[in-house]
């Protein structure tokens, strides 16, 4: 069996339900066996830390008055405040749960967030 | 109408909230906690927003996280379900300071009828007969005002509600004791101490009365409902109409409820529990402010849509029914409270996964519920998994239809009370209509042969 028909063969697979055909000819077998469960066999790994919202409400980088200029790449500590959740008449800090890089931030300022909703993305150092 | 409602609840009660908001095209949005993330009324909602962790304290009690949800979901208006936030003021209040509306009675009728000794003035006012009792909560004089009630006598807490905070006291000895248990219990569930006594009349009906009214001034009553079968007063079986209430009683009762409405100038649906004696007098009890548990054995046999009601007094519109303030009825409706615990022993809390979940139906059958097989039970809430809630046109007919729904009824993960109402509907007092509020505790008590006591 050339490639061509290989390949035929195989797209043809992926439009049914099957995962597996055996094809005889003669002497010649083949086997054809379709990965249909990929996402199984590429794990994604992360070492990132998710900081999650702490509550429900709106998100600020900073309190009422201050600034913040928190951006991708700096490096936090443990504990610091990087940002606050404004609920009612309280703020919430969002801390930085480890030592490390702040590799992403999601979120934007003033944007409504749910309670456990990833916020920022840190690689512990 | 809203647009868009918020409602503060989980379990059936969520559930069967979106199904009215549904059917009216308004939009729906579920608030869920953290161990609620699998629940039906996640699924069934327009939108759903998660408010906070497991312990309802940080998430469905939670009034300023339940406003934040409102406020980024656009939400015009929360529904509160029952339990929880429904009958909370301060909740009322901000909802109403914050453009939305409470679909609820105002912060002022939570406060007058929500506390009890607030909601007996109220109703001595409006002339309904009382249970005798202290018309204050009790303070250092207690031992005095004790006397006068008369025992036995009941202790109960200003702020309880749902079975909770009540303690009965049968002799003077007693009464320091259970006096300092009921005041504690009290501050720990509800923050607050204040009690107040009443006259325990043994062996009553439980009796109540749905009504509901609108910004105009229409009132409506409906037929009574019986809730006389419980267990350590938490309701298991609720009817209506009830089995000891004869046409001249139940305009009695409705007339108390319309009046007890209009004293308030109440606006939504609400309830009012009365005692009934063994011999036919009714004494004022309490007044829910919201939509209750047993709401649907009224729809059954009147055809209303209780929270189609509440949400249309709740946004200035007429009730759907101006005509007078009493309804007709057809037949009778029985509701079974079904929850994970395990009846064989004493109805110990049941957990786990819900392996098989297969519901009755067929004619007459309702089955309003949040579970569905493959469901996780989350621990931290009430332990009710469904209302089972039957009609036919009589009583006897009602009973052969809820035992034969209880049958079809199978779950299989965790225990539940089927059982446990499976014995009841076959109890010849039941099937009789002789129910009183010890009803539960006869049928429980493991069988004595004469004079052994």
């Amino acid at each position: 069996m050339d490639v061509k028909t290989l390949t035929k063969m195989t797209k043809w697979m992926e439009t049914t339900d099957l995962e597996e055909i055996t094809w005889r000819s003669g002497d010649d077998k083949i086997s054809l066996k379709l990965n249909s469960n990929p996402e199984h066999n590429s794990s994604i790994t992360s070492t990132l830390e998710p900081v999650l919202a702490p509550s429900i409400g709106i998100f600020r980088f900073a309190r009422p008055g201050k600034t913040n200029h928190l951006r991708e790449g700096a490096s936090v500590k443990t504990g610091a405040e990087l940002g606050v959740i404004e609920v009612g008449k309280d703020f919430k800090t969002v801390a930085a749960p480890s030592n490390g890089l702040l590799k992403i931030i999601s979120i934007q300022d003033g944007k409504p967030v749910e309670y456990g909703q990833p916020l920022f993305f840190i690689e512990p150092k | 109408m809203f647009k868009k409602v918020l409602i503060s609840n989980r379990g059936e009660i969520a559930v069967r909230v979106i199904r009215t908001l549904r059917e009216l095209g308004v939009k729906s949005v579920a608030v869920y906690s953290e161990a609620d993330r699998s629940s039906l009324h996640v699924r069934l909602a327009d939108e759903a927003v998660c408010i906070g962790p497991a312990m309802a304290r940080e998430s469905y009690l939670s009034i300023p996280a339940i406003i934040a949800a409102a406020k980024a979901t656009g939400a015009d208006a929360i529904h509160p379900g029952y339990g929880f936030l429904s009958e909370n003021a301060d909740f009322s209040a901000a909802c109403r300071d914050n453009n939305i509306t409470f679909i609820g009675p105002s912060p002022k009728s939570i406060q007058q009828l929500g506390h009890k000794s607030e909601a007996r003035k109220m109703a001595v006012k409006a002339g309904i007969a009382v249970t005798p009792g202290t018309k204050e909560c009790v303070g250092k004089d207690f031992r005095k005002d004790a006397e006068k009630v008369g025992f036995p006598l009941m202790i109960k807490a200003a702020a309880g509600g749902g079975g909770k905070g009540i303690r009965i006291v049968r002799e003077a000895s007693q009464l320091v004791n259970e006096m300092n248990m009921a005041q504690s219990e009290s501050k720990a569930a509800f923050g607050n101490d204040e009690v107040y006594f009443e006259k325990y009349i043994e062996l009553p009906r439980h009796i109540e009365v749905q009504f509901a009214r609108d910004s105009h001034g229409n009132v409506v009553a409906f037929p009574e409902r019986d809730c006389s079968i419980q267990r350590r007063h938490q309701k298991l079986v609720e009817e209506s109409p009830s089995p000891a209430v004869n046409k001249k009683l139940r305009e009695g009762l409705e007339e108390a409820a319309v009046k007890l409405a209009e004293a308030a100038n109440y606006i939504g649906v609400g309830t009012v529990e009365f005692l009934l004696t063994q011999t036919g007098e009714f004494y004022f009890m309490e007044v829910n402010t919201r939509l209750q548990v047993e709401h649907p054995v009224t729809e059954f046999i009147t055809g209303f849509d209780l929270v189609r009601e509440q949400l249309l007094s709740a946004s200035g519109e007429k009730l759907s029914y101006t005509g007078g303030h009493t309804v007709p009825y057809r037949g009778h409706s029985i509701e079974h409270r079904i929850n994970a615990e395990d009846f064989s022993k004493n109805f110990a809390p049941s957990v786990g996964r819900i392996e098989e979940w297969i519901v009755p139906g067929g004619p007459g059958v309702r089955v309003d519920t949040h579970v569905y097989s493959g469901y996780n039970l989350p621990v931290y809430y009430d332990s009710m998994l469904a209302k089972l809630i039957v009609w036919a046109p009589n009583r006897a007919e009602a009973v052969d239809r809820s035992r034969r729904a209880l049958e079809d009824f199978k779950v299989t993960g965790v225990k539940t009370t089927v059982d446990a109402h499976k014995l009841i509907i076959d109890s010849p007092d039941f099937q009789a209509g002789k129910t009183d509020t010890g009803f539960m505790e006869r049928l429980l008590a493991p069988a004595q042969p004469v004079g052994a006591k």
